[in-house]
């Protein structure tokens, strides 16, 4: 027997189920969009897509949609163009839920009552519509949410593995509450249709419903340890949800943001672990370890370059080498902590703990523990300047702004997207356009004489707004001021995202970027610290972690 | 261009820390545009089309003139009822146009991108919701809204309504159409009625809102009639001019100045010589600032618009004496509400009336709607014989432009159509 697919809470399950359905929430993510994106636009929600996918690869046979949003009035569109379902149906869910409203839910129900009926061959059974109402199960004492749009199944196991506490996922569809009370007993079809009206649209609001001031009761909750608040790209719904929590909400909270692709996990990945980090101090004790010679090592092994910092027990850096991280990140890694133990003159047995960070954290088999290179970063800001409240890492392939408290504890932070606009590569690809080496990019811009704004965010167009820039014989000097500007609009736009606090430091490889510096400067209306020591900032974090790990420190 | 990029800075600039000098600034240019639309129009344009863009520049200075007279609205709401209780409507996309129009907007894209709203919202809503945010946009009196056809929508003006504390009224209106459908739509427009009476204090006279419909089924009759009277003519237009008449076919609908312009656009057109040159109609909005799309198609006889779909968006079959049900028939069977089909079968009708070559589907970044039917209204214009160029693009945001790619793809689309002699 056929599944009937279901996509919203909004959807009347139990009603199908009065007609022998089996209903299943449609909540898989896809490898890929293939088949999706040649039927329908790239820039269509992921989800959408993920929902023509699945049809489209033969896994879904029965759909019923609510008219939850565009995306899903459009998918439905062109599913029903592609003939490939046997019943494919959208209910028209108004968007009150007053009693004109539940008037017009009740015609909506007995609407899709007699298709799915007539589809079927099946008639009403009441006490199959009875047994389908089950009282949800939720999790009791201290825990985390995830809010905001729908969480794909293989996200949500990957953030309930990563996270110190059980975590509640009461996004979109998953927040049903329908099943809380039981329907009247005796009653005929029409008075359950009219009560039945009444459960749906009574639920807690989601944000396409004309009132949603119910769900502030998602954020009042005393056991509420954590919000995870995920959206998911190209659907706009939620982050007016998180534009107005994000300045009073009491819990910490973490924004994330997928496409409904199993590959956007390795970045997400990062963000949780820090997360879990920020609220759970304990996890960095690991194993406990004896104190041999006194010294630690930090590797933060980078997309660019991995980098190496060893200190002695006084905390004091004993050196700190950068290297290119080459094609593999262990290798990468053994390179550079030979080439430090050399430096130092030191033998491996001679480091009591090693910690690692950055991406390739987990592929070195060197470390005694790793964490994330936003936790690092974090710690190793504080060290070198403890007035540092803000932290703004450019690095190769993200930028990240991080915010700490006085104890150099991570408060909160924002990545970039995967896109690679307002990033290290950024700058390096527009250099290799302009025929110029970092260093020189460095310096060029300082000199500018016309204000050139580079309007392309995407760095495919602002490529070819630069070619022609160079076409118009513009100076290099107002280019690459321009393509400063870009950056660092981009750069500002996180730190006020995440609420950024005097005093920042720079941190990263593009720090070293002197026009960068001082358009970011301008556009943030303070003064950077840039230490000497910017570059090493996250290993020099992972270093201070280790030698928490041994005894007597 | 150098002094229209020179006031948007200043507007960006003093929007936030200064936000009543912004204001005041935005108003004098926009006042100093309008007075140069009425004394030196561009003459290139019918007198006609010369009118309407003072018409339009009226109807967004009114704002910043008068705000507390003034109701934001969604562009498809039916604006008679607000015009009867004295409110001057503006909406979200025009507004931000003229932002856009004057330089101004990237500072209230980002502005709004800052306070955490998504990249991916469609980006008149951004540019509006930031310019309000930066204080740039006086209080209005009161909000109305629809769903319909744009999520946005459901998200934007209610948080406009917070950011100012101004009443807000949204209609909501199903996607199915059924004379139960507009029943529910009519009721809830006459509580939009009290609840104008409450905000102003004046309370409707129905003989006159039938007189108001009257006028508005009577202008986009008269519209139609152009429409139909310009497929064997040569109309010389820009990129706004299409666009001007999607907002006021809308908002306006129901004023005298708009069936003033539809009376002056058939006397115009039916005087103007006879057709050439490929024409295009346009599906969604126009991105005005394109350099490349005005290349191709601004003042071009050899390629020029012919209509948008926004001006047209309801047949005029709506009886005026039952003025509640009229405006509700007009929303529950708008061409873009409901499925994908009922639009892309509108664009076909008035795509063949105005006698149009090929036709433009402009995926307008961050619109849902228009993106996700894309494919399929390729496929279906094309059942029909009429070529479609799907052009993604922006309306409003300069920087998600491709200048390169639009401009290659629009003139391959018209050198396909057979433009200037080269083969079909």
């Amino acid at each position: 027997m056929n599944s009937t697919y279901y996509v919203c809470k909004y959807t009347p399950i139990e009603l199908l189920a009065a007609f022998g359905a089996r209903c299943e929430n449609l909540n898989g993510m896809q490898a890929g969009f293939d088949r999706a994106d040649q039927i329908a636009h790239p820039n269509l929600c992921g989800f959408g897509k993920s929902l023509i996918e699945a049809v489209l690869a033969g896994q879904v046979k029965e759909l019923v949609l609510v008219n939850c949003c565009d995306t899903i009035r459009s998918v439905c569109d062109v599913l029903q163009e592609t003939g490939k379902l046997d019943f494919l149906y959208l209910v028209d869910m108004l968007h009150g839920d007053g009693v004109c409203s539940r008037e017009r839910t009740v015609a909506q129900l007995k609407g899709l009552a007699r298709a799915y009926g007539e589809y079927k061959g099946a008639s009403f059974d009441p006490e199959a519509f009875r047994a389908a109402f089950h009282k949800p199960e939720r999790v009791r004492g201290p825990h985390l949410r995830v809010l905001g749009a729908r969480m794909g199944k293989e996200l949500f196991e990957m953030v309930q593995k990563a996270m110190p506490y059980p975590v509640e996922n009461d996004t979109c569809v998953h927040n049903r509450s329908v099943g809380e009370v039981l329907p009247p007993e005796g009653a005929d079809f029409d008075s359950l249709m009219d009560w039945y009206a009444g459960e749906l649209l009574h639920q807690m609001p989601c944000m396409r419903m004309t009132d949603n001031t119910g769900r502030k009761a998602l954020f009042n909750d005393p056991d509420l340890k954590g919000v995870l608040y995920h959206t998911v790209k190209f659907c706009d719904f939620y982050s007016f949800e998180y534009a107005q929590i994000k300045q009073h909400l009491a819990a910490p909270l973490l924004k994330i943001e997928s496409d409904y692709t199993l590959q956007s996990s390795g970045q997400l990945l990062t963000r949780l672990e820090a997360f879990a980090e920020s609220l759970d101090t304990t996890r960095f004790e690991g194993k406990e370890k004896k104190m041999g010679k006194g010294y630690f090592a930090g590797i933060d092994s980078g997309s660019t370059s991995t980098d190496v910092v060893i200190l002695d027990k006084g905390g004091k850096m004993v050196t700190g080498i950068i290297l290119p991280t080459g094609a593999g990140a262990a290798a990468g890694a053994e390179r550079a902590l030979d080439e430090a133990l050399a430096q130092a003159k030191l033998k491996r047995e001679d480091i009591d703990a090693i910690v690692t960070t950055g991406y390739g954290r987990t592929a070195i088999a060197e470390g005694d523990k790793s964490i994330t290179e936003i936790t690092c970063h974090a710690r190793g800001a504080h060290f070198l300047d403890p007035t540092v409240r803000t932290v703004i890492d450019i690095g190769g392939q993200d930028s990240k702004v991080i915010r700490l408290d006085e104890n150099g504890n991570v408060v909160n932070f924002v990545m970039n997207d995967k896109c690679a606009a307002g990033t290290g590569r950024f700058l390096e690809m527009m250099a290799r356009t302009l025929e110029l080496d970092l260093h020189q990019m460095s310096h060029t811009g300082l000199n500018y004489k016309e204000d050139i704004t580079i309007s392309s965010m995407c760095t495919v167009f602002a490529e070819s707004e630069v070619v022609s820039l160079i076409a118009q014989n513009k100076p290099t000097d107002d280019i690459v001021h321009g393509l400063n500007k870009a950056v660092a609009s981009k750069t500002a736009a996180l730190a006020k995202r995440v609420g950024g606090e005097e005093r920042y430091m720079m941190t990263g490889g593009v720090s070293k970027n002197k026009g960068l510096v001082k358009t970011l400067e301008e556009k943030l209306g303070t003064t950077l610290v840039v230490s000497d020591q910017a570059q090493l900032c996250g290993a020099l974090g992972a270093a201070l972690f280790a030698r928490d790990l041994v005894q007597g420190n | 261009m150098q002094v229209v990029e020179t006031f948007g800075r200043y507007v960006e600039q003093w929007s936030g820390p200064r936000p009543r000098r912004a204001q005041g600034l935005l108003r004098l240019g926009w006042e100093a545009q309008n007075f140069k639309n009425r004394h030196l129009p561009d003459k290139r344009l019918l007198p006609a089309d010369r009118y309407l863009a003072t018409v339009m520049m009226d109807a967004m200075l009114k704002p910043l003139q008068a705000p507390a007279s003034s109701a934001i609205v969604s562009v498809f709401t039916p604006c008679e009822l607000l015009q009867e209780a004295g409110l001057n409507p503006y909406n979200v996309e025009g507004f931000s146009c003229y932002l856009s129009g004057s330089c101004a907007e990237r500072g209230f894209l980002q502005q709004a991108e800052n306070a955490g709203i998504s990249e991916t919202l469609c980006s008149y809503h951004k540019t509006f919701l930031g310019a309000a945010d930066k204080g740039v946009l006086p209080r209005p009196a009161c909000i109305v809204y629809t769903n319909l056809t744009c999520d946005a929508n459901l998200l934007t003006f209610r948080r406009l309504a917070e950011m100012y504390h101004v009443p807000v009224f949204a209609i909501d209106v199903p996607m199915q159409q059924s004379e139960e459908n507009v029943a529910y739509v009519a009721d809830q427009l006459r509580q939009l009625a009290e609840f104008l009476h409450t905000v102003t204090g004046r309370a409707l006279d129905e003989e006159a809102l039938r007189a108001r419909l009257r006028r508005s089924r009577r202008t986009l009759e008269k519209f139609r009639e152009c429409q139909r009277a310009r497929a064997d003519r040569y109309v010389p237009t820009d990129l706004v001019t299409p666009l001007y008449s999607g907002m006021t076919n809308n908002i306006l609908l129901g004023s005298e100045a708009v069936e003033a312009y539809a009376d002056r656009l058939l006397a115009d057109i039916k005087a103007a010589g006879p057709a050439r040159g490929k024409r295009i109609y346009w599906m969604h909005t126009i991105p005005f600032w394109s350099e490349a799309v005005r290349h191709a198609l601004a003042f071009r006889e050899e390629a020029q618009i012919v209509g948008c779909e926004l001006s047209q968006v309801c047949e005029p079959e709506f009886d005026p004496e039952s003025p509640f049900e009229a405006m509700a028939w007009r929303m529950v069977y708008h061409s873009l509400n409901g499925s994908a089909l009922r639009r892309i079968e509108a664009g076909i009708r008035r795509a063949r009336e105005c006698g149009a070559d090929g036709v433009v589907w402009f995926d307008h970044w961050g619109c849902k709607h228009t993106l996700g039917s894309a494919q399929l209204a390729k496929k279906k214009f094309e059942e029909a014989g009429l070529p479609l160029l799907i052009l993604d693009g922006d309306g409003c945001d300069r920087s998600h432009g491709g200048e390169g790619q639009t401009a290659t793809r629009l003139e391959a689309f018209l050198e396909m159509l057979g433009e200037g002699g080269q083969p079909a």
